[in-house]
């Protein structure tokens, strides 16, 4: 193929108008059915504002919204099992995703076949993970509470029955769905790596956990940083596991903020109130984003 | 890294493999057995693994009975109607990124990436009150509209990395032989980015087929989706978990196709960047 030697066309304004032309459908589309939401939203979470009132009246409170968020002792309890599931999912898929990822990733036929079986966890409806994984914890007739009791281990109400094994029980759900997707990114940043500084660690009779230690996490430090906070993210938003699983129980114990938001708003139809702590929620997690933005940034550049 | 394994940690490592197997796939050959089991003895302890009475009860009343049809057919409508819209508005819109030489389109682009990242409830909540006063809660619209937001935000962003390293010299020469840019576009710069095409087509399908939250406030009972048919036919029998199962296994097929074979596609879209070079 012959590709002539032309000069680069500059900054042409035909060009950019006919950019701006292929960009303006999504931007219409955007301002209306994202950009408009937030600012409604941030204008309800003004107002005192229930639908199950008889003729659902709208009072201007001002920030009253915001402040009744950061002394709700209920908005609080949520926040402390946002945090533990939050903690214990990041960490315990960056782990054992790593392991995974060190484990298989040899290129055979059979590891291939093996990884591509592994992904379809995260493919499925998390709705439905959560619903099997119900029937698995049931106290009556689950798999999980009978092989527990063999080991003589008794369940109790089963592991999603009872208020000290509740989350972490939860959180195994979601460390089952979602660890390969951190084998994923592992093996691409594994793939990555250079050859040269394990040829150097062996000639100076480095043991291969010593290499590990020293060589590969150092270098896999970019990897662990795009895997944390996109995990992080992803983590503060969720929603079908819980609602399958435990609806928040036993009590409040796995009641996290974005399930907590949805039960003010979409079953108590709290809508100034759910609004504002949604507001807060996205506030968290915009930071997050803009950090990530910025690591991906610097990696690409 | 490659050293040579005594015989012993060969076989800690092939545990290792099987365990990880084990683990990943039980619940998922739970679900599939259960679905071929009678109700007594989907339940019956201790567990009967391998050897049980096969029947296709389950499925006969997922279909006659839950009527899955219905909602399959949902999914499918909601799931391509959102797909559709959202590549017809990202494609040209990442490609638009990819080519302009202003800055101030190339900046705005990170406004789409923070968009993807909004929590859903933060969104639904204002959405929800907006389709109420329009009288559009209950129709399919309702929850293409707000799945396009998202699948569109992310089509943009994986277009755009595939424009950009798709080379510019032959869409300079279209230029320079008197093209437009839309030309460029539409003959030149489309037909080599089809697996970009085909990755976002994939991650935009599967969003909006497993989600729940959207489709749990926004349909009413004629435009209910899969996982919400699986949850009704869940609470409305004592003893549901073989229907449910039989119905999880036609909301998984996507899941499982996509995963075993398209995975390639799929695992771009889902790491989103992070695995890029």
């Amino acid at each position: 193929m012959k590709t002539p030697m032309i000069a680069r066309p500059r900054l042409s304004l035909g060009g950019e108008l006919s950019y701006l032309g292929m960009l303006a459908p999504l931007l219409i589309f955007v301002a209306a059915i994202a950009v408009y939401p937030l600012l409604f939203s941030f204008g309800i979470s003004l107002f005192k504002y229930r639908l199950t009132d008889p003729n659902q009246t709208k009072t201007f409170i001002g920030l009253a919204n915001y402040l009744r968020a950061f002394s709700d002792p209920v908005v609080i309890t949520s926040l402390k099992a946002t945090i533990l599931f939050v903690v214990g999912t990041v960490t315990t898929e960056i782990v054992l995703g790593l392991g995974l990822a060190m484990l298989l990733v040899a290129e055979t036929r059979l590891m291939q076949i093996i990884r591509s079986f592994l992904l379809i966890p995260m493919a499925l409806p998390s709705l439905v993970v959560g619903l099997v994984w119900k029937s698995l914890y049931n106290a009556d007739f689950g798999i999980i509470p009978y092989y527990l009791k063999l080991l003589g281990i008794s369940a109790g109400h089963g592991p999603l029955g009872e208020i000290s094994t509740a989350m972490p029980a939860v959180i195994l759900v979601d460390v089952w769905q979602w660890t390969p997707l951190l084998m994923v990114i592992f093996l691409a940043g594994l793939k990555s790596l250079p050859i040269e500084p394990y040829e150097a660690a062996r000639v100076d009779g480095a043991s291969r956990w010593q290499s590990f230690v020293f060589i590969t996490l150092p270098l896999l430090k970019p990897t662990f940083l795009i895997a944390l906070l996109l995990r992080t993210m992803q983590s503060f938003k969720v929603f079908d596991i819980i609602y399958a699983t435990t609806a928040g129980g036993p009590g409040t114990a796995t009641s996290v903020l974005n399930y907590h938001i949805y039960t003010v708003g979409m079953v108590f139809f709290d809508m100034g109130y759910a609004a504002s702590l949604a507001n807060i929620l996205l506030a968290v997690v915009a930071v997050l984003s803009i950090l990530y933005v910025m690591v991906l940034e610097r990696q690409q550049a | 890294m490659i050293m040579k394994q005594k015989a012993y940690e060969k076989i800690l490592l092939n545990g290792l493999v099987i365990l990880v197997i084990l683990f990943f796939m039980i619940p998922i050959y739970w679900l599939i057995t259960t679905s071929f089991k009678f109700g007594r003895e989907a339940f019956v302890i201790p567990p009967k693994w391998v050897f049980f009475e096969f029947t296709l009860d389950n499925y006969i009343e997922a279909i006659e009975v839950a009527k899955v049809g219905r909602f399959v057919a949902n999914s499918l409508i909601i799931s391509t109607g959102a797909t559709t819209l959202s590549l017809l508005l990202g494609i040209p819109a990442g490609y638009a990124f990819a080519r302009s030489k202003s800055r101030l389109l190339n900046s705005s682009s990170f406004f789409f990436l923070l968009l993807l990242m909004v929590p859903p409830v933060a969104m639904l909540i204002p959405f929800y009150l907006i389709m109420r006063n329009l009288s559009l809660l209950g129709t399919y619209w309702a929850v293409i509209l707000l799945d396009t937001a998202f699948d569109a935000s992310f089509v943009v962003w994986m277009m755009r990395s595939y424009f950009v390293d798709v080379p510019r010299e032959m869409e300079e020469a279209a230029l320079v032989d008197g093209a437009t840019h839309f030309d460029a576009f539409f003959k030149v710069a489309l037909p080599l980015s089809i697996p970009g095409i085909i990755a976002s087509a994939l991650y935009c399908f599967i969003f909006s087929w497993n989600d729940f939250l959207f489709a749990l406030m926004l349909t009413s009972p004629k435009t209910k989706t899969i996982p919400l048919g699986i949850l009704a036919s869940f609470s409305a029998v004592e003893i549901g978990w073989g229907r449910m199962a039989a119905m999880s296994m036609f909301a998984i097929i996507p899941a499982v196709i996509i995963a075993l074979f398209l995975n390639r596609y799929f695992v771009q879209g889902l790491t989103f960047g992070a695995t890029k070079g």
